[in-house]
This record gives C-alpha cells, structure tokens and sequence, in this order.
C-alpha cells in the first residue's frame, strides 16, 4: 500500500485508539446525509410507484379515445385485437350525472363498462370493498367508497340518477324522471378523488343515460407484459384508419403533466436533501483542514523524508474518501433498514401521536409505500462519495503547498 | 582520502527583516568526508539551522554550490535516500507507533517488505527500544522519542546524517547517552554525520569541530 494511503487510512483510525472520535463524526454526517436520501427517495418513489400503479390498474396501459363519440365499438375491438402486444380491451363511456340519495346529492364522474370484459383489462374486482362485480346489471351501481360514506348509502340503497338527456327532456316539457339503480357494489382504489367521486355502471346504462346508441367513448387496452405502453400505442395508431377519428394513448402520455410534477417533485426533494451532505462535506473539509494546521510539522518532517507534495496532498485526500465511501456505506445501511421497519416506526409514531386515522384518511395508506430505485441508488452513493472526495481536496491543497523547511520551522 | 560525501561551496543565504537585508550564511565552504563526523557550533541565531536546512536540499540558497557524493541533485527523490535527519523535536507522528515511525521512512521510497520489517526491529534494538516497538509516541520518554528518531534517520542507510540540535529537548544524561548512541551508529556503519549543537563536550566527541561566526565556519 502507498504510505500516503496508509498514512491515511492511520490518521482515520490511529493505532491503539478504540473509538476515532473524529472520524467516526466526520462519517456521521455523510452517512445521516445519504440515510435521508434514501428514505426520502424511497418513500417518494413509493408513492410515485402506487400512483402509477393505480393509473394502470383502473385505466389500463393504453386508451383509445374518439375524437367524439365512437360509433363501430365492435369493429375499433376487432381492429385493436390485431395489433401485435395488445391482449384485450374493454369499451367504457363516461359522463357526469347528478346522484341523490335521501335528498342528499352528488355529482360523481359515471362509468360505463362491460362487465364481461373489463376484468381482462384492469382488475376492478380487486377494489371492492363491499359487494360483488358481477351482480352489477342494467339497473344496479357500483359506488366508490367515500362517496357512499357522505351519502350514507349502503349496498342494497336504491340511489337516483339525473343525466343531461333528463334535463333536454324538460325542455320539451316532458316529465323529467330519474333512473333507479340499486347499490351492488362499493369500491376503494386508494386514490382520495377516485374513491370520492366515481361511480359505475353497465355500459348499456351509460349509454341509455346519456343517449349514445351503441356508440363508446373509448376503449381500454391491456398489452402484452413488459411491452412498452408507448410503442404499442404508436402500434395502433399506425393500424388506426384517419376515418376511426380515435387516437391512442399510452398511461404515461395521458397523464404526462402528473407524472413531471410528481418526478419534479421528488428532484426537488433530492436537490434540497443533497444540501445534508454538502453541509457535512463542509464539517469534513474544516475538520481536515484543522488536521493539515495541526500536523505542518509532520507535514514538513514527511517532505524532509522524500515525500512529493502530491503524495501529501493524496493523503489529505484520500481520507475525505474513505470518510465519503464509509459514511455512504453505513448511511445507505441506516436507510435501508429504517425503511425496512417503516411501517413499524410510523405505527408507534401515530400510536404516540392518535394519529393512525388521520393519516389513512388524508394519505390513503395505512402503511407507507416505498419504491427503492437502483438507479436513485446509484445517484445518492456517486454524490455523497464525489462531494466527500471534494470536501478533501481544499485541505489537501493547502497540505501540498507547505514547503518542508517552513512547515519545519512552525515551532 | 575517504570519498567526499558533502560538498558546500561559497553557500550565502539572506533573509529581509523588514527593510533590513540580513545576511545569515555568507560563503560557507563545508567538506564532508564519508564516515567522518563534524560538529558546528554557534550563537543562537547565527544560522546553523538555516546552513542544515541548505545541507539537506529543504531550502535554496541564493548563492554557492552543494553536491552529495559529488552529485548536484540535491531534490526530493534523492534526498530519502542519500540522507537521514535527526530534529530537535522528533517529529515523530502521533497516530503511529515507534516500529511504524521507523519503518515511514522506508515507506515513502517504496513498498516495505520483511527484509525492511527486520532493519526497523534491528534498528530498534539497537537503539535499545526492542521492547517498546509497539509504544506510541505519546507512551515514550523524550530520549525514547529521540532514539526512535535516530533509528528512522538510520532506516534507509543513508550516507549522511544531519542532526539538527538534537539533544536540545533532553536532560544532560540522556542527551549524552543520544549523542553517544548516535556518533557509534554512524561509525559502525561508515555514515558521515553533521551535528548542529550548543554543547561543546558533545561537539568534541566528534572527529572535526566548526563554529558558524559571521555567516562563515570556522574551526572551533
């Protein structure tokens, strides 16, 4: 090993010496720094992750959607279903109505789905929470959670619908009377807007409501695993004739502005945690360059030896390394395990604090999601050991400078 | 005539003080013969520890000459090498203990191996500090600390010694028993040695005895 390595790695952990109380706070620092990173990281992915994940379960990974209303669903299916890595897909309509139950009234967003279908392309089933998927016919609805909780309306509640079809009834003075559908089904997507503002029902209904014939809005795609959502909504456009006057799209694309603020959003938090580390690499460098002040004689002694000042300075630097890659290595430890035991940590944090409602209320999860991506990692680790390297290189500078015969006369 | 291991010639050194030009070395002429041994004195402040500095290639001078063995590379690479030097204040290095504090100054020219592990235990030894190779510097007396230093100037069996005062921290005994252990080392192994001293019995046990007065040696 070079001597300024050794010297180094001894000026870290000297001989004889059980704890290095310098080191071991210099490496403190990084390691709270990168610890923070990741968690914060983690958990912000987490929740990018379950978003993500809840757009592609309810919308699919691909929609078609018409121009206005589509006309031939049959033939738009039989189409689609001959594009390489598409699986299935399910025709949906949509539209606002008015709901009221026992005079109290909503305006949930109303989907119509085929029942038969739409379990191939997103699993629906999976968010009832009370109720079956299949007992949803003609004259029954499926309500979202929330929802029914500020209606009070229960499964087997009978729940008036007003569409906009009602209302240009009434204009021609003819009695406007609302469809009766029974509760069969209440689900929960984990989504506070979803879960409060959504409700379904057959696509037959839907387009009896709202008049549409046998046209559609849309249809749903499921594509082929590992396939990517993009290229095979390009895929169907290329299939698509203009006259369709559909276009395809992939869940990222529709919901592109969503999806920058949420990675905007975890930038941020990465730009602003990086700060932790930097303010350590500060406490690194003046804690090295106190050391470079102390140890002028060693310094002078070690050029008098035969030492090149670029050996001096290598050895300065070398230890804002080795602080830097140790001080990663136990932060990514500490943030990985504390993200391992999360849920335990914020189950006795909200145990302390009553505070478990609240948060399963407002946050949509009783547990904390987290998502550890290798390639944030990656960033977080090559940071924290370059800004630590970094935070050396001003002592060993000045280390370099020190002409032996004056570091020697530093009586 | 034993081969030239120093040669300084008409070496000047000036320093300002201020606006004052202070001339502290003004032609030194200095010949070092291997295996001799050769004491300066002088008033403090008179340079003697500037004219070591010059001798060991730490400083330029502004004028005059020095060759090692009749070689004018008097740089870094060289120096750990050609020569050992003995300071005043040890400058041992605190993390390491007594073995590693000897064995640094083979460290720097190049990786160390077991014939290397051996010199630094024999050196050791010889310097009667076998037992406490594993001391810190901070567990040593000032003699001990000095005789470790003494056997890191020997480590790489160089062909000069410069001491610079280096009894100048001990009590009378143990600086005697340093400059004895010293003066034989450097005879048993043919090393030229240059010692910087204020004390005279010391200086006469030394084969050649100079005095820096008015920036010049003069024998003593």
């Amino acid at each position: 090993m070079p001597w300024y390595l050794y010297l180094a790695l001894k000026q870290l952990f000297p001989t004889g010496r059980k704890f290095p109380f310098f080191t071991a706070i210099s490496v403190l620092g990084v390691a709270l720094g990168v610890a923070l990173l990741v968690i914060s990281t983690s958990v912000m992915g987490g929740f990018g992750y379950e978003i993500r994940r809840m757009i592609v379960d309810t919308q699919g990974e691909v929609q078609v959607r018409g121009e206005g209303l589509i006309a031939d669903a049959a033939g738009l299916q039989a189409r689609l279903a001959t594009v390489p890595g598409v699986v299935a897909t399910t025709p949906f309509a949509e539209g606002v109505v008015g709901l009221q139950y026992e005079g109290k009234p909503a305006y949930p967003a109303m989907q119509g789905i085929d029942v038969n279908r739409v379990g191939q392309v997103v699993p629906l089933e999976r968010f009832i929470r009370a109720g079956r998927l299949d007992d949803l016919d003609d004259d029954s609805i499926i309500i979202s959670s929330k929802l029914a909780l500020s209606l009070g309306a229960r499964i087997g509640s009978r729940v008036e619908i007003y569409s906009p079809l009602l209302l240009e009834k009434l204009k021609n003075d003819e009695v406007l009377l609302p469809r009766e559908l029974r509760v069969v089904g209440i689900f929960e997507v984990g989504h506070q807007q979803l879960d409060s503002s959504v409700v379904l029902v057959t696509l037959r209904s839907m387009q009896e409501l709202y008049g549409l014939g046998a046209a559609i809005h849309g249809v749903n795609v499921k594509i082929a695993p590992k396939l990517d959502a993009d290229v095979v909504a390009t895929r169907i456009n290329g299939a698509l004739p203009p006259a369709a006057q559909a276009r395809a799209r992939s869940w990222m694309e529709a919901n592109q502005d969503f999806l920058f603020i949420l990675q905007l959003e975890k930038n941020m938090i990465f730009f602003l945690l990086t700060f932790i580390i930097i303010v350590s690499a500060f406490s690194v460098t003046s804690s090295l360059l106190i050391s470079v002040v102390r140890k002028t004689r060693e310094i002078g002694l070690l050029g008098a030896l035969g030492a090149r000042p670029v050996q001096v300075a290598a050895c300065f630097c070398f230890q804002g390394l080795l602080i830097g890659a140790v001080g990663t290595l136990a932060g990514l430890g500490l943030g990985l395990g504390t993200l391992h035991f999360r849920n335990e940590l914020v189950a006795g944090f909200t145990r302390l604090t009553a505070s478990e409602e609240v948060l399963v209320r407002f946050y949509q999860f009783s547990q904390l999601p987290a998502h550890t991506a290798p390639g944030d990692v990656g960033l977080i680790v090559a940071c924290s050991v370059v800004i630590s390297t970094l935070a050396g290189l001003l002592p060993a500078w000045r280390a370099a400078r020190l002409k032996p015969v004056e570091a020697l006369r530093n009586e | 005539m034993n081969e030239a291991i120093l040669t300084a010639r008409g070496v000047r050194k000036t320093f300002m003080s201020g606006d004052r030009r202070l001339e502290v070395l003004a032609g030194v002429d200095l010949d070092v013969a291997a295996g001799e041994s050769v004491s300066i004195r002088g008033e403090s402040g008179s340079g003697k520890s500037t004219l070591l500095q010059l001798l060991a290639g730490l400083d330029a001078p502004d004028a005059g000459t020095l060759a090692w063995a009749g070689e004018s590379d008097t740089g870094t690479a060289r120096r750990g090498r050609f020569l050992g030097i003995v300071f005043q204040s040890f400058y041992l290095i605190p993390e390491l203990n007594a073995r590693e504090n000897v064995l640094m100054a083979r460290r720097i020219l190049g990786p160390i191996d077991a014939a290397a592990r051996k010199r630094a235990d024999d050196l050791l030894a010889k310097v009667g500090l076998a037992e406490r190779a594993k001391h810190l510097s901070s567990q040593l007396s000032g003699g001990e600390r000095q005789r470790v230093a003494v056997a890191r100037a020997l480590m790489n069996s160089p062909r000069l010694i410069l001491a610079d005062e280096p009894t100048g921290n001990l009590d009378e005994r143990t600086g005697d028993a340093v400059i004895e252990l010293l003066l034989g080392l450097c005879a048993e192994t043919q090393t030229a040695l240059v010692l910087v001293t204020h004390n005279a019995a010391h200086a006469q046990k030394t084969h050649r005895q100079l005095v820096l007065r008015s920036g010049i040696l003069v024998h003593g």
